[in-house]
């Protein structure tokens, strides 16, 4: 059973870990990656104890950061050709 | 020399043991281990500094106030909770230096973060400043404890820190809180995301307050009548509460120590009850908890339960961890029960109770006069047994 419903801007971003952090009640963190709420995982789990969460949040905003950090990298091609012009 | 001796006593008179989740080194028995049993410590350098008038324990750190006023923390230090200067873990009891030239009066240790409160009235916090829940006026951590400004002008009497909120309690009554305010555990009539600065808590204007406490996202305050009041996360599954809300006005209550999900409440009588207490085995077989009786007829409140399995014995001391609960027994017995996943029962195991279960110490004395005292963090417990020896004890304690 799911220890709790949590939702993601309730979680924090976790530079060293990777991941988003929640307490878990044992005194250790529960955790989920950005690669596993991409991948539409919503259960973060406690590397400490058998507790898990339900995150709550919209796998649409993931993807689109995904596809964002894609087209970063497409930018500078695209903007060649608008300089030449 | 006299004095030498005289300390020399005093420290023979406590005995202190830990047990439960210590992979942040919570338990002060210098490892870095899960104990499944109530280990007795040896800490010379803390009982240096007088006997131990309270503990505080938080999400995986802890704090001790001495007789004399000095305060020595341990466990996870991450976010500069133990107030040593630096964000790390430390295994063994130290001295918070900063706080050297005060006497603190009362301590709390919440989720990551930590309040200390002077004999002078003044308020110091340190640990996660994120949620604003040091009430700096900024979203900053810090190593050390600082002196919260906005009450310069006030009296500060006790300071109670939940996961990622404080609240305050100031001679002549007031209550304050800050820090996270999402669930309602600020007590302020527009709920608030989170506040960096003390915010009156509505609603307790007119109340006579004597203590607060505060545990994950719930917050509660005991008046000079007995009277519990509780805001914030709504308990075993009720709405929650934006504004302090009065539980059964007939009970008088001593005492109240809050879970994650769960509260405690030790009534006039010794009795124990408890707030959600469907929830508090959640994480235990859900049926062996159906059985328990009600007290409460309404239930937009939070519904009372009588704690099964006590069979009218008084109790004088409970705690209670993120999951699990403690209590300590008119004739002396430390009895726990919730979850015990890391041992935090103390009973030898990781089995889940849903009746009180007795815990043994050891070694064992047949002391009459000695006193236990319970203290629950997340997912461990420290038990403090005390030989009130000294008449000057007894009146301290």
């Amino acid at each position: 059973m799911s220890y709790d419903d949590v939702e993601i801007e309730d979680m924090e971003w976790n530079e060293e870990l990777q991941a988003f952090t929640y307490p878990c009640p044992c005194g250790d963190f529960f955790q989920i990656t950005k690669d596993d709420l991409q991948l539409g995982e919503e259960i973060a789990r406690c590397p400490s104890c058998s507790l898990y969460i339900t995150v709550v949040y919209n796998q649409e905003d993931f993807l689109r950061d995904k596809d964002k950090s894609k087209k970063k990298d497409l930018e500078p091609a695209k903007q060649m050709p608008i300089s030449v012009a | 020399m006299e004095e030498a001796k005289r300390d020399e006593e005093e420290s023979k008179q406590q005995q202190i043991w830990s047990w439960g989740a210590g992979t942040e080194g919570q338990l002060g028995t210098g490892k870095l281990e899960d104990e499944y049993l109530p280990q007795l410590l040896h800490l010379p350098f803390l009982l240096s500094a007088g006997s131990i008038s309270t503990l505080a324990c938080g999400g995986a750190h802890a704090i001790a106030l001495t007789s004399v006023g000095k305060v020595f923390t341990w466990g996870r230090g991450t976010t500069g909770q133990l107030g040593h200067g630096e964000m790390l873990n430390s295994l063994h009891p130290k001295p918070v230096s900063s706080l050297q030239s005060y006497v603190i009066t009362h301590v709390s240790a919440g989720w990551s973060h930590s309040g200390f409160v002077s004999d002078t009235g003044l308020l110091f916090t340190c640990g996660d400043g994120s949620f604003g829940q040091l009430g700096l006026g900024d979203y900053r951590s810090q190593s050390t404890p600082v002196k919260v400004d906005y009450f310069a002008n006030n009296f500060v009497n006790q300071i109670a820190c939940g996961m990622r909120h404080s609240l305050v309690l100031l001679k002549g009554n007031q209550v304050y809180g800050f820090g996270s305010g999402k669930r309602g555990q600020l007590g302020c009539r527009d709920k608030i995301k989170s506040v960096n600065l003390p915010q009156v808590t509505c609603g307790l204007e007119d109340v006579q307050i004597v203590s607060i406490s505060a545990n994950g996202d719930h917050s509660a305050a005991i008046s000079a009548d007995g009277h519990l009041y509780t805001w914030g996360r709504g308990f075993a599954g009720a709405a929650d509460a934006n504004l302090p809300q009065l539980s059964l006005s007939s009970l008088r209550c001593t005492n109240a120590a809050l879970g994650w999900n769960h509260g405690l409440l030790l009534t006039g009588d010794e009795e124990v009850l408890m707030l959600g207490g469907n929830y508090h085995g959640g994480l235990c077989d859900l049926e062996k908890t159906s059985a328990v009786k009600h007290r409460s007829a309404d239930s937009s409140r939070a519904t009372l339960n009588e704690v099964i399995g006590l069979d009218g014995v008084k109790v004088v001391k409970i705690a209670a961890g993120a999951e699990h609960s403690a209590l300590v027994t008119v004739d002396g017995a430390i009895k726990t029960w919730g979850w015990g996943e890391h041992g935090q029962l103390g009973l030898g195991n990781t089995i889940d109770q849903t009746i009180p279960q007795t815990v043994s110490l050891s070694p064992d004395i047949q002391n009459k006069e000695a006193s236990l005292t319970v203290y629950c963090g997340s997912g461990f417990t420290f038990a403090i047994r005390s030989l009130s020896v000294n008449p000057d004890n007894i009146a301290r304690n």
